[in-house]
């Protein structure tokens, strides 16, 4: 087995690195993916509260690197989804704790026993960033439709165009159509149209996101709104099938399922 | 009132008010002497009269009562008035801004930097030269030139052409959503809601301001407006 290695990274805090990690890892382990998603983000660790885990915590993938551990004994089994496992990180260390070669090597012992290894990075351009995509071979950077999120979603693709990960690919969260429509929000297309990598899912803004992350139980394992399957369809876009994208405009719908239509993504 | 102001290339720019009686000149001259008496000589001096119109004898006036006693080396007589600029030339006097010597020497040194790709946030191109960008200059990108800088996309970053000084470097975009070009020393600003924005434009310095204007339109493309 060889894993991917993806690292979901941002630069702007607060766009949902997180909680797309969390989702996109469990979805490609309800299709069948051994998975283990990784908490990047020393010191301020939210992985495990959005996955519904911290209460199993016994090791980190702090005390792995000091030796206190191995890393198969920080392994956290998700019960709830067969083959997704989590590795938590310490609150009580920054970002000093961690090392570019460090992380290099804890992906490539599990690049053998994972299809995926997802790498939840910190916000910001710093060391903390760099040794989170440092083992990863891609990229998924989230974005909202806002400018300074763009902007900062720009410097964070420069940076990891010169550290040669490749693919780069786009997540546009927290769109809201009716915003867009009226012009007081960026669409997806002018966000593609500004960072210029290939978009791999458009994620609408969805408040059951929230009420999710509060329970710890990511949206995608019970749940059916429309930012659930948004998630499915970048799970299944990872794999590489081809699925097309929501089409989130609401002046068309017809009910429920009419909200769920396809194709938009400006091209 | 007459103003001394520092220039590039370690120049004096002494610019002559448009609306001081001319009967002041020798009491001011005097003064701008005495204030400058241990810098002067020897200076650098460019003459900015700006739009007023200068006679034969008021610029003997001037030679013989700022020239010649202050011992300043007068590298232009700037004018905007085109009866004296004609009447300067016919004496023989320089009438055209300097040039900063930085750029010539830069030039050679560094010459012309095309780049293939898009500046992203965070990047920073500096060079000694001219650059053009065959893409676009991102929201957070920065471009620092000695020369101009053509960008042939969307000019969203900050772009400073002339950054030695050099206010004879214009910037051209073709798609112009930055809110701040600089040139030389001067800072432009553009608002959002301009008719500019978003279009084909040149920046420049004239007269000391930076000016904004549309890159003149070819003929097919004003067919397609349907202007032509």
């Amino acid at each position: 087995m060889t894993a991917r290695v993806i690292v979901v990274t941002s630069g702007k805090g607060g766009v949902g690195k997180t909680t797309t990690t969390a989702n996109i890892a469990t979805a490609l382990a309800q299709m069948g993916n051994k998975v283990v998603a990784i908490d990047g983000d020393v010191g301020l660790r939210n992985l495990d509260v959005i996955m519904g885990l911290e209460n199993r915590i016994v090791y980190t993938l702090i005390d792995a690197l000091d030796g206190a551990c191995r890393i198969s004994q920080t392994l956290i089994r998700d019960k709830r989804v067969e083959n997704l496992f989590m590795i938590p990180t310490a609150q009580s260390r920054t970002k000093d704790a961690v090392t570019a070669e460090q992380m290099i090597e804890v992906c490539a012992e599990l690049r053998q026993e994972f299809d995926y290894v997802l790498v939840d990075s910190p916000a910001g351009i710093e060391a903390g960033f760099r040794n989170s995509a440092a083992g990863a071979d891609e990229a998924l950077v989230v974005t909202t439709p806002e400018v300074s999120a763009v902007r900062d979603a720009d410097r964070i693709i420069g940076l990891l165009e010169s550290m040669e990960k490749s693919p780069i690919r786009l997540i546009v969260n927290r769109i809201r159509p009716s915003m867009v429509k009226k012009g007081e929000m960026l669409s997806v297309s002018d966000v593609r149209e500004i960072l210029a990598v290939e978009l791999i899912g458009i994620v609408p803004d969805d408040e059951s996101v929230v009420t999710s992350s509060n329970k710890g139980e990511p949206l995608v394992l019970s749940q059916d709104p429309p930012a659930a399957r948004a998630f499915r369809n970048i799970a299944s876009r990872i794999t590489g099938k081809d699925v097309p994208f929501m089409n989130l405009d609401q002046r068309d719908s017809g009910g429920f399922l009419g909200r769920i239509m396809r194709v938009i993504t400006g091209q | 009132m007459i103003k001394l102001k520092g220039m590039y290339d370690s120049m004096l720019r002494c610019i002559i008010s448009e609306d001081m009686d001319a009967g002041d000149f020798s009491k001011e001259f005097d003064e701008v002497r005495g204030k400058g008496q241990r810098f002067l000589p020897g200076a650098k001096v460019v003459l900015d009269f700006g739009a007023r119109p200068l006679s034969g004898e008021l610029i003997g006036g001037i030679m013989s009562s700022l020239v010649w006693p202050s011992g300043i080396y007068v590298v232009a007589w700037i004018t905007y008035d085109a009866a004296t600029q004609d009447l300067l030339k016919r004496i023989g006097l320089p009438t055209r801004e300097p040039e900063p010597s930085v750029r010539a020497a830069e030039y050679a040194k560094s010459g012309m930097l095309f780049l293939q790709r898009s500046l992203r946030s965070g990047q920073r191109v500096d060079h000694a030269g001219d650059v053009i960008i065959a893409g676009h200059v991102n929201d957070g990108a920065e471009i620092l030139a000695a020369g101009h800088v053509v960008v042939l996309g969307r000019l969203n970053g900050l772009v400073h052409a002339g950054c030695n000084g050099d206010e004879t470097a214009s910037v051209v975009a073709r798609s112009m959503e930055a809110l701040q070009v600089r040139i030389g020393t001067k800072i432009g600003s553009l608002d959002r809601d301009e008719r500019w924005w978003g279009k084909m434009v040149i920046v420049r310095v004239n007269e000391g301001s930076v000016f904004i204007d549309y890159w003149p339109a070819i003929k097919s493309e004003n067919r397609e407006e349907g202007i032509g």
